[in-house]
């Protein structure tokens, strides 16, 4: 922008045209994006990141912990199974997101031995939370979870679509290796309008 | 912007806010829940911790606001709490003088989380709660007392045993447990699950267990089935006006 042969002129009609409060409120977060939650949160290759870093592209998310050998290992091979009825560009334009409910024991070496065994490929982020958010996480997606006293967690098993913003599109529980057709339909729409 | 700061120094100051909450240390112990979650027949070991000695307070809960004006009720994003969050204060940053020392209401699940981690404290679990709440001023557990079991039947009414200012403390030391307002765990969401997945299980098994996420262990204790059954049924942006909340701190 700097370089433009355009010169001053533009960059100050540019500037004035940034400082309109429309703009403003467009980059501002919907009052009900999940991503109004700011939770910081590792990723199985370490990377650090923030809730609303994930704003941006559409996404699929849930959360597990991996040391489940049902529902979770579901949970995955469902999201794998969204992927899988995506053409290449809707492919691309996906990110999935797991979020761990155990984070004592999903350590990033841990989530990223998930992702290998499972073969995810780079849209996949398994994410670990701090302690304290998981709570509240759980909460703004409307996850139910319970640790057991041997280790385990009763916990919601889900599929949530959330717009670019973060707002939650739709939402299919986890029964089996498919998803539900009528979840699949609502990415490839929802894929199409973000364009 | 600088009379703002100001006023904002001089609350600050002079309001009971500005003291640090009184937590009251919790010794831990095993504990028979009225509450069965499944697959824990037994007693659930409590661990020791630290529970604030009353509820948190609308004056305390507007120093929050003052602070964090995310929280304020003309700011708070529509995720966060319904149109009832803080309905019954006078202003958007204030509630009603007069009615400052009772504790905070139509406060969501949301902001009570946040309130307690600004704190660097969290919400109790219901465990603990219930622990804390089985005294009355002479006995750890008064439960199998039914003179003190019918007085709890008036809880969450003005006329509860701990409504009044000059109720004494339970044998923690703790007020206003069973007092006007309800009030918010941490856990309170996991209290019944229809849709809980069992983590390792077999097919059959999910489908049993979605129906029987959670069962009584006494099902005379009328006045914790109440309280389950208005805080199962609330979502976490929910607010009622007999709905407040107190901070927890694990032991280091």
């Amino acid at each position: 922008m700097k370089s433009s042969p355009t010169g001053p002129a533009l960059s100050v009609a540019m500037g004035l045209l940034f400082c309109l409060p429309a703009l403003a409120v467009a980059d501002e977060l919907p009052g009900d994006s999940v991503y109004q939650v700011t939770a910081s949160l590792t990723a199985q290759d370490g990377r650090e990141l923030s809730s609303p870093d994930l704003r941006g592209r559409p996404a699929v998310v849930s959360m597990f912990y991996s040391n489940c050998h049902l529902m979770c290992p579901l949970i995955i091979a469902s999201g794998k199974a969204v992927q899988k009825q995506l053409t290449a560009s809707e492919h691309d334009a996906l990110d999935l997101a797991v979020i761990s409910i155990d984070p004592a024991r999903d350590t990033p070496a841990a989530l990223q031995d998930v992702a290998d065994a499972h073969h995810l490929d780079s849209r996949w982020r398994l994410l670990r939370p701090l302690d304290t958010d998981v709570r509240t996480l759980a909460a703004v997606l409307d996850i139910r979870y319970r640790a057991q006293p041997d280790g385990t967690f009763n916990h919601t098993s889900v599929l949530i679509l959330l717009d670019r913003d973060g707002r939650v599109l739709a939402r299919s529980e986890v029964t089996g290796l498919q998803p539900d057709p009528e979840f699949v339909a609502q990415v490839k729409k929802t894929l199409v309008s973000s364009h | 912007m600088l009379t703002s700061t100001l006023w904002l120094v001089l609350l600050a100051t002079s309001s009971p806010a500005a003291s640090p909450a009184a937590y009251v240390e919790i010794p831990g112990g095993a504990f028979r829940s009225t509450i069965r979650y499944e697959g824990n027949d037994g007693d659930r070991v409590v661990a020791d911790f630290a529970l604030m000695q009353q509820a948190v307070s609308d004056r305390e809960f507007q120093a929050f606001v003052l602070q964090h004006p995310q929280w304020r009720r003309d700011r708070v994003p529509a995720l966060f709490a319904d149109s009832g969050y803080l309905s019954h204060w006078q202003a958007d940053d204030a509630p009603d003088p007069l009615d400052a020392e009772r504790p905070a209401t139509h406060v969501s699940w949301f902001a009570a989380d946040a309130y307690c981690k600004a704190q660097q404290a969290r919400l109790p679990d219901w465990a603990e709660w219930e622990y804390v709440a089985a005294a009355d001023p002479q006995r750890r557990d008064a439960r199998t007392d039914p003179v003190w079991r019918n007085r709890l039947f008036a809880d969450g009414t003005s006329r509860a045993v701990d409504a009044a200012g000059n109720a004494p403390a339970n044998a923690y030391g703790i007020r206003g447990l069973h007092g006007a307002s309800w009030e918010w765990v941490g856990d309170f969401s996991t209290l019944l699950g229809d849709s809980d997945k069992r983590g390792a299980d077999d097919g059959d098994r999910l489908q049993f267990c979605g129906a029987t996420g959670l069962s009584f262990n006494n099902r005379d204790d009328y006045a914790v089935l109440k309280r389950v059954a208005l805080l199962s049924a609330m979502q976490p942006r929910s607010t009622l006006g007999n709905l407040g909340f107190r901070c927890a701190r694990s032991r280091p």
